[in-house]
C-alpha cells in the first residue's frame, strides 16, 4: 500500500485500484449471522427494556435460520472439483475465505447448534422468569446493587448478539483460506465466549473464575497460535494455505522454521479442543459458565477448532504429514486415556461431562491420524460425523443439567442426582441415551461416529490409536454406566432431585438432542453420505 | 548479511542511548522527594488503599481509554483510506462506509446504555 | 414379508407399546402379551424354517444399512442358528409366563419388565440371525444394557449392593470384551474389505498371518468373556446368583449362547486358519473350566450359585466340541447349548421357586427331605438335576457324549482335528475326571436337600400356576431332546459344512 501511495503523491500515472472481487451470495451465511448480531447490538441500544429480551430472541432465531436456509443454498449450489484431490467449491473472498464441501457442512452443524443454544438462552421458565444470566455482571456477587438488579427483573439480553458473534466466529474460523483470517477468526469467536462464561446468575464468583481462567488461557493459546502463524510466514512468505502448500511440498529449506511454526500452530489449536496436555481449563470452565453457554460452547467451539485444524494440517502441511503425525498421535493416546481415567474421579456433572469432552477430542484427534482421501471413510468425513454427533448429545446432556435443580439453582453434584429415574424418569431417559452415546453403545450415533472414525484411522494405517481408543472407550463406559447406575438404582439423597419444569423451549432442544441421537445412530447413511459428498478441503 | 549492518548499528546506538540517559539522570540530575514523587502512579489521582464501596477499583477511566482505542484503531483505517479514496471508487466508498457503520453501532450502544455517563 | 424380520421387529415394538401404555396395562396383562408375543415368534421362526427350501441361509434378507461404511441390514437362519432361535423364544415365553404368579417389586412393574426382555429377545434374535459382523456387534451389545438394568432393579431383594455389584461387574466384563472383539472385526474388515459373513466365509482359509490371527484372538477373548472360559467366568457367578428368576434363566438359557454362537459362526466359519491356530488353547480352558466349575460347585452353600457354577462346567464342553474341529464336535456344541438352555431353565425355574418360598437358596436353609415337604418340586429339582449331570436318555447326555467323541477322534488322529492327538487324550481325560465330579456335586445337593429326615418349614408349598405349567413344558423338552436327539441333530448336521468348510 504504501509504495502504491508514494507514487500516486509522486505524480506518476495513478491507475486505479482493482477493486476486490467478492462473490457475495457464496458468503452470505456468514454477512448474515454477523448482520445478526450487529443488528442485536442496535436493539440492546434502542428497544425498551420490556420488549429487549424477546426481540434478540426473535433476532437471533431468524438470523440462524436465514443463514441456515442460505447455508442449504450455498451448498447446493458448490461446483464439484476434480483436481488433485475430489472436493466441491472452492476458495472464495480473493481467496481468504475456502467455502467447500467440508466448510458448508461444518456451517450447517454450527448453525444447527446455534439454534439449540439460543433455544436454551431462551429459557426463562426454570428460575421464577429469570434467564440463566446475571442481572448486572458489572455488580459485585451478594452485594446490595446485585439485589436491586434482581428486584427490577433487568436482564441481559447481550448474550443473544454475543452469541452471534462467537457463531460468526467459529463459522469464519471453519473457512478461513489463510492463516491471518485464522487469527481473526479465533478471536471472533474467542472474545464473546469470555464474557458468557461469567455472566451465570447462580454461583458468580465460580462463573467469574471459570471466565478470567479461560480469558487467560485462551490468551496464551491465541499467542502460541500467532507465534506460529509468523515463524510459518518466516518459513513460507505467504499467510495463504494454498502457498504454504507449495512451500512445504518444494521444501524450501529452513525445516526448523517450518517445525516450530507447525508445533506452535498445533499447540494453540489443541488449547481450543480442549486436548490433553492443554485442558486444564476445560473441567473449570465448563463447570462454571452458565450451562446454555457451556453446552453452546461444548459443541460449537470444538466442531470449529477441530475443523480448521483439519483444514491447516490437511491442506497447508500435508506435505509434512510425518513431521505432525506423531505428534498427533502420541496427544492423542493421552487425551483419550486422561480423559477416560480422569471422568473416573469426578463427582460433579458438568466437570464429568467436561473430562468427557477431553476424552472426545481424543478420539476425534484419532480421526485425523486417519486417509486424507480414498474410496472409504476420510478422516474429514468421519470427523465431521463425530462432531455432529457428539455436539448433539453435548447440548443434550448439557440442558438436561439446566433442568436438575434444587433451592440454590441447579444441582451439579452427582450424589444429589440420585434417584432422579423415579423423580422424572423421561428425563433420566434422555440422559442416560445421551451417556450411552459418549460411550460408543450401539444405535447411537456415538458407535458410528466411532466406528466411522476408527476406520478412517485403521485404512490410515493408526492401528495403535484404534486400540488404545477401544481400550479408552471401555475404560469411559464404566464411568458412565456409575452415573445411570446412579440415576436408576441408587436412593435419593434427603428429598432426592427436583425437576424443574421447563418451557416448551428446554423440552424442544431435549427432545431434537435424543432424537437426533438415535437417528443418528439406527440410520446415520444419508449424513454419512453428505459428509461423504462434502469430499475434501479444497485451496 | 550486509543489508542488516544499518539496523544493527542502528539497534546498538539506541540501546546505548537507553542504557545512557538511565544512567546519567541520577549522578547529574537534583533530589528533590516530596510525599507525591514517591507515591505509586495513580493518574494523579490520591491514592486510597482500597476503593471505595468495597474493593472494586472503579472502571470509568477504563471504559473512555477502550472509547478511545476504538476510534484511535478507526483513524488507522481511515487514513490510507483518504488518501487513495479516487483510485479505490465505488468499492472502497461502500465499504467503508459499513466499516465506519459498524464502529458507530459500537459507539450507540455504549452511549445509549450510559458507557458515557461519568457519575 | 419375511419372517424373520417379523420375528425381530415384533419384539421391539411390544416393548415400545408396553412402556408406552404401562399405565393401562395390569400386570397380569403384561404378563400374558410377553408370553404370547414370545409364543408368536416362535410359531413365526418354526413356520419360516419349514416353509425354507433348506438351501444355504432361510430367510435371507440384505439390505443396505449404511452405505458408505458398507454396513448391511443382513439376516439369515441356517441350522446352527434355528435351533437356537427357536430355544430363545420358547425360553423367553416361560420367563414371560413365570411373572404372571410372581410379579416383580413396585407398582405395576410388570410392564416395564416384560418390555426389557422383550428388547433382549429382539437383541438375541438380531444376534443368532445376523449375518454381518458390525449387525451382530450391534445386538450382542444391546442384549446386555435391559439385562443389567433386569438385574440391578429387580434382583436379589435382600442385597441391594451386592445386585448392584453383580449388575455392574457383568456389564463391565462383557462391555470390555465386547470392545477386544469390535477391534477383531475392525481387523477383520481391514484385511478382507468385508463384514458380511458368507462372503467371509467363503474366503476361507484366505485370511491367515499375523494379522488374522491377531483378529481371531480378539473375537475370541471377547466371546470367552460372555461364554464363559475359565478364567474369565468371574462375572457369573454373582450375575446369576443375584438376578431375578427370570434374569438367571435368561441368563443360562440364552446370553451364555450368543457366545458360543459368536465361536461358531465368528470365530471358527470366519477364521478358520487361526482358530485352527487357537483350538488346542481354547480345548485346554475348556477342560480346566469343567474340571474347575466342578470343584467349585462342591463347596457351594448357595443353590443358585452352585447352578451357575455348573453352568461353566457345561460350557466347558461346548467349548471342547467347537475346537476338536470335528462334525461331531460342532454338532455338539449346538446340541449342549439348546440342551443346556433348558436343563438350566429348568434348574433355574425350580432353584426361584425355592428362593420365592424361603428367601433364600442357602442349601442349609433349605433344610432336608424335601420329597415329603414338597414332592413336586423336589422331583422336579431331582430330574433337571440328573439331566444336568448327563443320564442317558435326557437332554443333557447327547451334547457331553458328543463332546467327548469329537475329542476321542481327534486322540484317534481323525483328519482335521483342532487337537493334536496326544493333548486330545490328556484333555478328554480331564473331562472324564469332570463328568465324574459333576455327578458328584448334583448328587450330594440332592441327597442334602431332598433325602433324609423332613424338617418341615412354614414356608412349605408345592409347585403352583404357572410354576407347575412350566415345569411340565421343560421336563417335557428335556425328554424329547433326550429321547429323539435326530429332531435337533437332523437340523443341525446340513449346515456344519458351512462352518467347517474354511476350516478344512
Amino acid at each position: 500500500m504504501s509504495a502504491v501511495s508514494v507514487q500516486a503523491i509522486v505524480g506518476a500515472a495513478p491507475s486505479p485500484i482493482e477493486a476486490p472481487d467478492v462473490d457475495y451470495a457464496t458468503i452470505s451465511p456468514l454477512l448474515i449471522i454477523l448482520g445478526a448480531a450487529v443488528l442485536g447490538v442496535l436493539v440492546e441500544a434502542f428497544v425498551p427494556r420490556a420488549y429487549r429480551f424477546v426481540t434478540q430472541i426473535a433476532v437471533a432465531v431468524v438470523g440462524v435460520v436465514a443463514a441456515f436456509v442460505a447455508t442449504v443454498v450455498v451448498g447446493a449450489g458448490l461446483d464439484t472439483v476434480d483436481g488433485e484431490v475430489t472436493g466441491r467449491g472452492g476458495p472464495t473472498a480473493m481467496g481468504s475465505l475456502s467455502v467447500d464441501g467440508p466448510a458448508v457442512v461444518t456451517w450447517a452443524m454450527l448453525l444447527f447448534f446455534g439454534l439449540l443454544g439460543v433455544l436454551l438462552f431462551a429459557e426463562r421458565r426454570l428460575d421464577g422468569g429469570l434467564s440463566a444470566f446475571t442481572s448486572q455482571a458489572s455488580t459485585p456477587p451478594g452485594s446490595a446493587d446485585e439485589r436491586h438488579a434482581t428486584r427490577l427483573r433487568i436482564e441481559h439480553s447481550e448474550v443473544f448478539p454475543l452469541a452471534m458473534f462467537a457463531l460468526g466466529g467459529m463459522m469464519f474460523f471453519a473457512s478461513a483460506n489463510d492463516l491471518l483470517g485464522m487469527f481473526v477468526a479465533l478471536e471472533v469467536l474467542s472474545l464473546p465466549l469470555y464474557l458468557m462464561c461469567g455472566l451465570a446468575r447462580r454461583r458468580r464468583l465460580l462463573s467469574q473464575e471459570a471466565a478470567m481462567k479461560y480469558f487467560l488461557l485462551g490468551a496464551f493459546s491465541s499467542a502460541f497460535f500467532l507465534y506460529g502463524i509468523a515463524m510459518v510466514y518466516g518459513y513460507a512468505g505467504s499467510f495463504g494455505l494454498a502457498e504454504i502448500s507449495t512451500a512445504v511440498s518444494s521444501q524450501i529449506g529452513g525445516q526448523n522454521l517450518l517445525l516450530a511454526g507447525m508445533a506452535l500452530i498445533l499447540v494453540g489449536l489443541l488449547f481450543k479442543v480442549a486436548a490433553v496436555p492443554f485442558h486444564a481449563w476445560t473441567p473449570d470452565v465448563y463447570q462454571g459458565a452458565p450451562t446454555p453457554v457451556t453446552a453452546f460452547m461444548a459443541a460449537g467451539t470444538k466442531a470449529a477448532a477441530f475443523v480448521a485444524m483439519l483444514r491447516i494440517f490437511f491442506v497447508a502441511f500435508g506435505g509434512a504429514r510425518w513431521d505432525w503425525a506423531p505428534a498427533v498421535w502420541a496427544i492423542a493416546i493421552i487425551t483419550m486415556l486422561f480423559g477416560a481415567i480422569a471422568s473416573i474421579a469426578q463427582t460433579d456433572v458438568k466437570r464429568m461431562l467436561a473430562y468427557s469432552s477431553i476424552a472426545h477430542a481424543g478420539f476425534l484427534l484419532v480421526g485425523m491420524a486417519g486417509l486424507t482421501s480414498g474410496d472409504g471413510v476420510t478422516s474429514v468425513s468421519a470427523v465431521l460425523f463425530y462432531l455432529v454427533a457428539y455436539g448433539a448429545a453435548a447440548i443434550g446432556a448439557f440442558a438436561v443439567v439446566t433442568l436438575v435443580r434444587d433451592a440454590g439453582g441447579e444441582t451439579t453434584h452427582l450424589g444429589r442426582w440420585a434417584g432422579l429415574g423415579k423423580e422424572s424418569p423421561v428425563l433420566a431417559v434422555a440422559f442416560t441415551i445421551f451417556l450411552l452415546s459418549f460411550a460408543g453403545i450401539p444405535l447411537t450415533g456415538g458407535f458410528i461416529s466411532k466406528w466411522s472414525v476408527f476406520a478412517a484411522a485403521w485404512d490410515g494405517g493408526a492401528w495403535p490409536l484404534v486400540v488404545v481408543g477401544v481400550v479408552a472407550s471401555a475404560l469411559a463406559l464404566f464411568f458412565y454406566i456409575r452415573v445411570v447406575v446412579l440415576l436408576f438404582f441408587a436412593p435419593p439423597q434427603g428429598d432426592g432431585p427436583t425437576v424443574a419444569v421447563p418451557s416448551p423451549l428446554t423440552w424442544s432442544v431435549v427432545a431434537i438432542t435424543v432424537a437426533v441421537t438415535i437417528v443418528l445412530g439406527v440410520l446415520p447413511g444419508p449424513l454419512l453420505d453428505l459428509v461423504q459428498q462434502a469430499g475434501a478441503f479444497v485451496r | 548479511m550486509t543489508e542488516y549492518t544499518p539496523v544493527l548499528v542502528l539497534a546498538a546506538i539506541s540501546g546505548a542511548f537507553a542504557v545512557f540517559s538511565v544512567l546519567i539522570a541520577p549522578l547529574t540530575g537534583p533530589k528533590r522527594y516530596n510525599r507525591a514523587k514517591v507515591d505509586s502512579y495513580e493518574c494523579g489521582i490520591e491514592p486510597t488503599p482500597q476503593a471505595a464501596g468495597g474493593g472494586r477499583v472503579p472502571v470509568k477511566y477504563f471504559i473512555t481509554a477502550m472509547l478511545f482505542i476504538v476510534f484511535d484503531v478507526e483513524i488507522i483505517f481511515l487514513y490510507p483510506f483518504a488518501v487513495e479514496f479516487d483510485l479505490l471508487g465505488w468499492f472502497g466508498i461502500v465499504e467503508m462506509l459499513l466499516f465506519i457503520a459498524t464502529v458507530f453501532v459500537a459507539y450507540v450502544y455504549v452511549w445509549r446504555r450510559g458507557g458515557l455517563e461519568w457519575d | 414379508m419375511n419372517g424373520l424380520v417379523v420375528a425381530l421387529a415384533l419384539p421391539a415394538v411390544a416393548a415400545l407399546l408396553l412402556v408406552v401404555l404401562r399405565d393401562m396395562l395390569t400386570d397380569r396383562l403384561a404378563a400374558w402379551a410377553g408370553v404370547g408375543v414370545s409364543v408368536v415368534v416362535a410359531m413365526l421362526l418354526l413356520v419360516t424354517w419349514v416353509g425354507g427350501d433348506g438351501d444355504g441361509y432361510v430367510a435371507e434378507v440384505d439390505l443396505v444399512w449404511v452405505r458408505s461404511l458398507d454396513l448391511h441390514l443382513h439376516l439369515g437362519m441356517d441350522g446352527i442358528s434355528f435351533p437356537l432361535l427357536l430355544m430363545t423364544a420358547l425360553v423367553t415365553a416361560l420367563v414371560c409366563w413365570a411373572l404372571v404368579d410372581d410379579p416383580p417389586r413396585g407398582d405395576n412393574a410388570t410392564p416395564g419388565l416384560v418390555g426389557l426382555l422383550m428388547v433382549v429377545l429382539t437383541a438375541s434374535i438380531g444376534v443368532f440371525a445376523a449375518l454381518d459382523l458390525v449387525l451382530f456387534f450391534v445386538f450382542f451389545e444391546l442384549a446386555l444394557i435391559p439385562m443389567w438394568f433386569v438385574i440391578a432393579r429387580w434382583g436379589d431383594p435382600h442385597d441391594p449392593v451386592g445386585r448392584r455389584t453383580a449388575a455392574t461387574r457383568f456389564l463391565l466384563y462383557t462391555v470390555v470384551g465386547s470392545a477386544l472383539m469390535l477391534v477383531g472385526f475392525v481387523t477383520v474388515w481391514a484385511l478382507a474389505g468385508t463384514v458380511q459373513i458368507p462372503e467371509l466365509a467363503a474366503l476361507g482359509a484366505q485370511l491367515d498371518g499375523g494379522w488374522a490371527l491377531f483378529a481371531a484372538c480378539m473375537i475370541a477373548l471377547g466371546l470367552a468373556v460372555k461364554t464363559p472360559v475359565w478364567p474369565l467366568h468371574l462375572w457369573l457367578p454373582d450375575a446369576h446368583a443375584k438376578a431375578p428368576t427370570v434374569g438367571s434363566v435368561l441368563l443360562a438359557a440364552v446370553f451364555l449362547k450368543l457366545g458360543t454362537y459368536g465361536l461358531l459362526r465368528v470365530f471358527v466359519a470366519v477364521l478358520p486358519g487361526p482358530a485352527r491356530d487357537l483350538a488346542p488353547w481354547l480345548g485346554l480352558l475348556g477342560v480346566v473350566g469343567i474340571v474347575v466349575a466342578s470343584l467349585a460347585c462342591l463347596r457351594q452353600a448357595d443353590l443358585k450359585r452352585l447352578i451357575a457354577y455348573s453352568s461353566v462346567g457345561h460350557m466347558g464342553f461346548v467349548v471342547l466340541g467347537i475346537a476338536t474341529l470335528t462334525e461331531i464336535g460342532i454338532a455338539a456344541a449346538v446340541f449342549a447349548s439348546v440342551a443346556h438352555g433348558v436343563v438350566t431353565a429348568l434348574l433355574f425355574f425350580n432353584a426361584g421357586s425355592l428362593k420365592r418360598r424361603f428367601g433364600t437358596a442357602e442349601i442349609s436353609v433349605l433344610g432336608r427331605g424335601m420329597y415329603a415337604r414338597m414332592p413336586a418340586l423336589a422331583v422336579v429339582l431331582a430330574f433337571a438335576s440328573v439331566a444336568s449331570l448327563g443320564l442317558p436318555g435326557l437332554a443333557g447326555f447327547w451334547g457331553e457324549m458328543m463332546a467327548l467323541r469329537g475329542t476321542y477322534e481327534a486322540a484317534a488322529g481323525a483328519d482335521g482335528a483342532g487337537l493334536g492327538e496326544a493333548l486330545a487324550a490328556v484333555l478328554l481325560v480331564g473331562a472324564l475326571l469332570g463328568v465324574l465330579l459333576t455327578s458328584a456335586y448334583f448328587l450330594r445337593v440332592l441327597r442334602r436337600t431332598l433325602q433324609g429326615v423332613p424338617t418341615p418349614h412354614d414356608a412349605d408349598t408345592d409347585l403352583a400356576g404357572s410354576e407347575r405349567g412350566i415345569a411340565i413344558v421343560l421336563v417335557v423338552a428335556v425328554l424329547v431332546l433326550g429321547l429323539v436327539p435326530g429332531l435337533v441333530m437332523g437340523v443341525v448336521e446340513p449346515s456344519i459344512p458351512a462352518i467347517l468348510g474354511g476350516a478344512r
